[in-house]
Formats: structure tokens, sequence, C-alpha cells
């Protein structure tokens, strides 16, 4: 049966459904601190005295194993650095008695002063032992400059922290049968989970097999291993046993990875004709309790891209990210991107106000009228033949009577280093199995497509295997708009291959023939190049009663290379542009300033309901990349380009300077 | 904790077992009854995921004890979907990209069948308040409103 098709009659299987004999289920004892001196732990049946390990970095931006004082221990050991930290697990075989369990274990905390706020924790003394201070990465991208310019414009901007709310929580299944560990999970790479546990727990690599479970939506948490991981897994081997462990929403919000938690104070550099000469400043990424993952790429990231469809000559920031008491940063659908546009958009808009300039004009004399490399390394096509176009796409100047709010962006993909795939024939059928799986993105779509594209097969020809370490042998996985990119690029790729390996044997190639043969091809499609792509969006929002922030429109304009399927295209867009109007209107992860989650459920956390949704307009452009499916990035564009959009509207509807995602009704006062 | 006698029709059919006071009615359909259709996303009632309908009408039944339901009707995703095909709702959520990832889905479906069964001339904004409920983080709800819309329109 499709995989759709399961999904609508209610037969998915995602981990909390694949049912298995006398499964063990783990709960996790998590501190209630931000900051505490741990001095005993007693009544635990498994501790960070028994399991000593701290996690392999994994996943998107990530370092590898990782031995420095930051690295995350899998259970808290001597200290806990945020609210919802594991400290210890408890197993039963009924989900309830396990939860019943975490109350006999006694935890003796001694608090400490916990720090949450990124700014304040640079001179803030080390949470960790053993680091000089908090700050994790400190670097210093483009060129120092000093330069004469009519206009000098600062201003402090600021993304707070989102959770990536996935309606499907993280899960895992972990068995240890035979020797070998095989797990099931909710995961965005079959391979980071396979990477991660091995080199946490040093097992080698022969020995654990993971299967990827459907999964109910990832959004970047999912790309990596967790401690929670890593415990099932132990426990496994431990008891020998399967052990399940399904997050909790509550879990999830205080525990699991979380995106955005950006500042950037920025500096404009402009003269009063409205060209911008150049671009300072510093950008400081919280890093949360612990340094994994895209923490320590995270702010050269965003100043990467920080000129955006801008042919700005001159650029100089300071890129950081600070360790504070919070659950740790990870990536959210966007990861870096929307905080580059926001903080260059913002400051773009500012010059709008200061020299009375329409907010198309002003964009459009900084275009880049041909390539262009930034003055931190991003390479961009000419962006003004692409802003001309989207202006009129978008119905630019009539929408500007309903004080619609404008942004461009260019989606810098994460499609480096390439992604695997292998093409079996056996039976009549072509099984394939491709690297970066699918967890919403649609990847069935482009892959009927590109399968029946370069080698005639239909779809009921056709299999679409769930990726399994067992079975494909070298892979990344999804995110950082990757998959049609390079997913599907290897696909045409091997495709070509199996082809001529058909003609080899037979002189000439049909399907017929392929299907009648015995094939077995995989390959790593390398890349390594920059292929980055355009967009851009048009707003309108609203303000309500007591200053309730509305998204009413989104219109968006992305060029995305070449659509593998128009309607998985739009519908990608639209699901990201409510999560753009999510960071705008209110979604947020929220502490005080004793490290203590202010934020109690998923509708409190802001995930956008049906009645607060905006319309949506999609627009599609196709220039063809150079790879060999000719895709460009998309997944994460409306996530970029959203939130700019609206809350240019919003200032043009309240005359409000706004500063921050999301936008307070305080904000507007 | 001493367990009760819970007796729940389920789609059609009989599942009685002993259970603790505090069970779910959600863990009674996923685990005694073994119908996994029916989803977990939050415990607080907020998400939806786990919409079924008690008596006909739709419940979050990670918010409702099996206890409470014993001696009643529930019907699940298992319950309105046919053997052999689609119901057109199932059909339109595909054809319409109503579903992404699919883990709001079956909540969603139960949600929505109850609204275009109950009030055939929703308005746009009453479907909207019929499934403000059931959270969605994949698909902007565009696919899902045109999916609802379309069976609708047809069943006129």
């Amino acid at each position: 049966m499709e995989r759709l098709e399961r999904f609508v009659r209610g037969m998915g299987q995602y981990v909390d459904d694949i049912k298995v004999d006398k499964p063990l289920y783990m709960a996790v004892v998590r501190s209630p601190y931000a900051r505490a001196r741990i001095n005993a732990v007693k009544g635990a049946m498994l501790s960070g005295n028994e399991l000593n390990a701290s996690l392999a970095s994994v996943g998107e931006g990530a370092g590898g194993a990782s031995a420095n004082p930051a690295a995350h221990p899998i259970l808290a050991r001597g200290y806990a650095n945020y609210v919802g930290q594991p400290v210890a697990a408890m197993f039963s075989d009924d989900r309830y008695k396990a939860e019943d369990l975490l109350e006999s274990v006694e935890v003796d905390y001694e608090l400490l002063k916990p720090v949450v706020s990124p700014e304040e924790a640079i001179s803030f003394e080390p949470i960790h032992s053993g680091m000089k201070s908090n700050v994790i990465s400190d670097k210093f991208v483009g060129n120092d400059f000093d330069i004469k310019a009519d206009i000098v414009l600062e201003d402090r901007l600021e993304n707070h922290r989102i959770a990536t709310n996935a309606i499907e929580t993280r899960g895992i299944l972990a068995d240890y049968t035979y020797g070998r560990l095989i797990v099931h999970v909710s995961t965005q790479s079959v391979f980071s989970i396979k990477r991660g546990l091995c080199g946490t727990l040093n097992l080698p690599e022969d020995k654990v097999r993971v299967i990827q479970a459907d999964t109910g939506g990832g959004f970047g948490l999912k790309g990596g291993l967790q401690p929670e991981h890593v415990i099932a897994a132990y426990a496994a081997m431990k008891y020998k046993r399967p052990v399940k462990w399904i997050e909790t929403r509550m879990e999830h919000l205080m525990a699991a990875n979380q995106g955005r938690g950006a500042i950037g104070k920025m500096k404009l550099y402009a003269n009063r004709s409205g060209r911008i000469l150049g671009i300072k400043g510093t950008i400081i990424v919280d890093a949360g309790a612990y340094a994994e993952g895209l923490s320590g790429f995270a702010p050269g990231f965003i100043a990467h891209q920080l000129t955006e469809q801008y042919a700005i000559e001159n650029g100089y920031v300071r890129a950081m990210s600070v360790l504070t008491n919070k659950a740790p940063y990870g990536p959210y659908r966007g990861a870096g991107r929307p905080e580059a546009a926001f903080f260059m958009e913002r400051m773009v808009d500012m010059l709008a106000d200061e020299l009375h300039m329409d907010d198309a004009e002003i964009r459009l004399l900084n275009a880049a009228e041909k390539p262009f490399t930034s003055p931190f390394g991003m390479h961009i096509d000419a962006s003004k033949p692409f802003m001309e176009k989207a202006l009129k796409l978008l119905g630019y100047s009539g929408a500007k009577k309903r004080k619609a709010g404008l942004g461009f962006f260019v989606l810098v993909p994460g499609a480096a280093p390439g992604e695997g795939v292998r093409l079996q024939v056996k039976g009549g059928k072509l099984h394939v199995w491709l690297g970066s799986n699918q967890h919403g993105q649609g990847h069935d779509f482009f892959i009927k497509k590109l399968v029946k594209e370069e080698l005639g097969v239909s779809d009921k020809d056709l299999m679409i295997e769930v990726p399994d370490t067992d079975l494909i042998k070298s892979g990344i996985g999804t995110w950082g708009s990757r998959s049609a990119m390079v997913g599907g690029s290897a696909l045409v790729d091997a495709a070509r291959h199996v082809k001529e390996q058909v003609k080899a044997k037979n002189g000439k190639y049909s399907q017929k023939l392929l299907l009648e043969g015995d094939y077995d091809y995989s390959e790593f499609y390398k890349f390594d190049g920059e292929i980055n792509s355009f967009g851009a969006n048009l707003a309108i929002a609203g303000v309500g009663p007591a200053n309730g922030i509305r998204a009413l429109e989104v219109r968006a304009c992305y060029d995305v290379g070449r659509a593998l399927s128009k309607e998985m295209v739009k519908a990608q867009i639209e699901g990201g542009i409510i999560q753009g109007a999510g960071q705008f209107m209110g979604e947020e992860i929220a502490y005080n300033e004793d490290g203590q989650l202010l934020t109690s459920s998923i509708s409190n956390a802001g995930v956008v309901r049906a009645t607060k949704a905006p319309k949506c307009v999609v627009k599609i452009l196709e220039t063809h990349s150079t790879l060999p499916d000719k895709a460009r990035g998309l997944g994460e564009a409306p996530t970029i380009g959203t939130p700019i959009a609206l809350v240019r509207s919003l200032e043009h509807k309240t005359g409000k300077r706004i500063k921050t995602t999301p936008v307070r009704p305080e904000d507007l006062l | 904790m001493n367990e009760v006698n819970v007796d729940i029709k389920i789609n059609g059919k009989h599942f009685s077992a002993k259970a603790e006071p505090r069970q779910l009615l959600v863990h009674f359909i996923r685990e005694t009854a073994g119908l996994t259709g029916t989803h977990i996303g939050c415990d607080t009632s907020n998400c939806g995921a786990c919409t079924v309908l008690l008596d006909g009408k739709p419940v979050k039944s990670c918010t409702v004890f099996s206890v409470q339901a014993s001696g009643h009707e529930v019907e699940t995703i298992e319950g309105i979907s046919k053997a052999s095909s689609m119901t057109e709702l199932q059909k339109a959520f595909i054809e319409e990209a109503g579903l992404q990832c699919g883990f709001c889905t079956p909540g969603m479906i139960m949600e929505a069948h109850y609204v275009l069964e109950n009030n055939p001339d929703a308005s746009e904004l009453e479907i909207r308040r019929g499934i403000d409920g059931n959270l969605c983080r994949c698909t902007g709800y565009v696919g899902i409103m045109n999916a609802i819309k379309k069976v609708q329109k047809s069943n006129k």
C-alpha cells in the first residue's frame, strides 16, 4: 500500500506503533533546576555513574565525536545545566509504572545561579569546569573596513527560541539480539543515529543497525542523536530486552534541542542615495547548556549569508556562540537562514524609513546586477532580474495600498557532501533506497518522477524502500533543503549507471530488459559546489483587539530550479509559510530569569491553529540548476522569507519599529 | 492500583479488559484494542492527534479515562476506513495534499468527518473552527481545507 494511503487509513508504523514482545518502557528523571550541583542520585536504575559517556556530535553541521568540556553527558554527572536535563532513567514493563518509578529516585541538588541571557553569559562565570568562558566559538568573518558614509544605522535584533514541535515527538525502540543493537527510530537520518550510537557507546559499526520508522515530522531536531536515544540503546543492551522511549510533549518543550535564539547587533553604512556601502555587527547564538551539532557552526553560517541578494562590498562580523543554562541549541527549519534574512532585511527597512524610500526601490538599488561574491564568501547569481520578476508576480504595487511588507533572501542549501543511493532490480521490481529519508517532504513524488524519466519504470514496478543501515551503506540525511537537489541527483546519476549496465549486457536499453535482469548498484553522489537560490515574500499583517497580531496573507515567489512535483512544491511552501507566520505571531520557548520554562504546552509554544493560518499565494520560478535533476533547494525558503515580510507589513500598519520575533503585543505600545 | 472492568465497543466490536482507573482511553484503544491509527501528540489536550468519536462526538482520547468510556461506543480512523477502498475524504486528503508527515492525519480526518456529517453546509470559518483543536505542523492547513471543501461540494 502507498505511503499516503497507509497514513489516511491509520495504518502508519510510527515508532510507538511498532509492536514487540515484552518491551521495557523508559522514563527519564530530569533536572527541575537550570543549574545545580548534583551531590547524590539514589534509587535510580540507571544514572551517570554507570552510563558514563558524552554525546558524539552528529547530524547537520556536526563536528564529530567530542571530548570537549561542553559535550553533553548522556546522564548528568556532578552538575545539571538546564531544566529537563536527563539525570537518571527508570524502566518498567508498563508505561504508567515507568513514570511512577520516577518518584522513587532521590536526587540531592545544590542550587547554583544560572545564566539565561547569552549576552550576560559572555562575561558570566563558566558553567562548565575546565572552560575559561562560556563562549564556545568566536570568530571574525569578512574584512574590517573604515569608510566614510552619509548614514550609519545601528540596531539590536533578535529571534527568540522556538521548539521544533513536530506533531510526532521523538521516539526510539532499541533491541539487542544476537549481539547486535537494532534500532527503530523517528529520524531524519539513520546514518546520524548509527554513527552517533557507535561513537558514543564505542560500538563497532557492524554491531548496529538503524531503521527509520515512519517519522511524523522532524523540522531539524530529528537530524541528530540525543541523550535519550543513547539511554534507550544502552538499556536494551543491559537488560537484553526491547526498550521503548516515546517523548512526552512536555519533555519535548523542555529538553529537545531548540532553534533560532540568535541576536544580531547590526551596523549599516549607506550613502544618501540609498546605496548600502557596508555591514558590520556581532551575531550571538544562544548555544544552550552544551555544545553539539550546529551550535558552533551556526553564527558563522548566519554571517556567511548576511548580505542576501545585495551587492554589498564591505562586510565584517563577529560571530559568537555562547553557552547558557537552557536546552541545547539545534536546527529548526531554516537553521540560521531566517536569522540572517531578519538581520539584513530589518536594516534595509530601517534605511528605507530613514531616507523615505520605497521598500522595493531601495532593494532594487542594492541588487546584484551581475554574479557577485560577498565579503563573507557567498556566491550569488545576478539578483536584480529575479527581484524585478518577483515584484511583478507578487503584485507588489497593488499590495502597497494594503501596507504589504516585502522581503528578499538567498537560500543557501546544505547540499554538501552529496547523498547516497542504492538501486536494486530483483524479481521484476526496481527497489530504491535513498540516503536522505522522508518525514513529510514527499520524496516519493520526485523518486517516482525521476525513475520514470530516466528508466521508464512506472509506479507499479517501483518499491521505495525504508532507510535501513543494513541495506544502504552510505548516506547523509534530510535537512538544509537538500533532498530534491542532491538526493534526486544521486538517483538520476545512479539510474544512468544502471542504464549503461543494461545496455552493456543487452546491446540496448528498455524498461523490460531492466526489470527482467538482476542489478544492484550503489553509489555516493558527491557534491561540494554552491548552488544558491533566490526567494521573495510579500505579506500582509494585521492587528486585532488587545494588540493581537495576525498574519493575514503571505505571498511567496521562489526559484526552485526545477519543480519535480508542482503540487508537492506548493504544499511544502504553504506548510513553511505557516511556520514563518508562527515565528512572527507567537512561537517561542520562553524562560524566566531562573532558567525555568514558561512555555507549558504546544499551544503555549505558539504552533499555529487553523483559524489563525494566513491565506497563501504561491508563485514558482524554475531557473534550472546545473545538477543532474536541475533542482535547487526549497524546503526552508518559506521560513526565511515569511517573517521578514510580515514584520515589515506590521511596521507599515502600526508605525512601530519591530526588532524581535515573535512580536509581542507590548512591542506595539 | 485496583483494577476495574472496562468494556468499550470500538468500531462495532466489544473490547473488555481489566484496567487501572487512571488508564487513558487512547491507551485502551492503542494497546488493549491494538488500534494504533489513533496517535498521541501531546499530553495537554491541545494537538488533537488522538481525536476519536465517543458516542458520535469528537473527543481527545488522551483526556478521557477508559473507565469513563466503558459501556459507550468509540469510532476510530480504522472504523471509518473501508476494507478495500478509501473513503471520499481519505482520497481527497491525498489528492489535495492534505497531509505530509501523516501523524496528525487520523485525528484530523476524524474531526473533519464529524464536521461534514453534522454540518453539511459549514462555512469556511465553521470548518476551520471545527479543526481548530487539531494541530498540523506540515501543511499550513491549505490542503486540509481544500480536501474537506472538496468532499463537502461533492456531497451536494
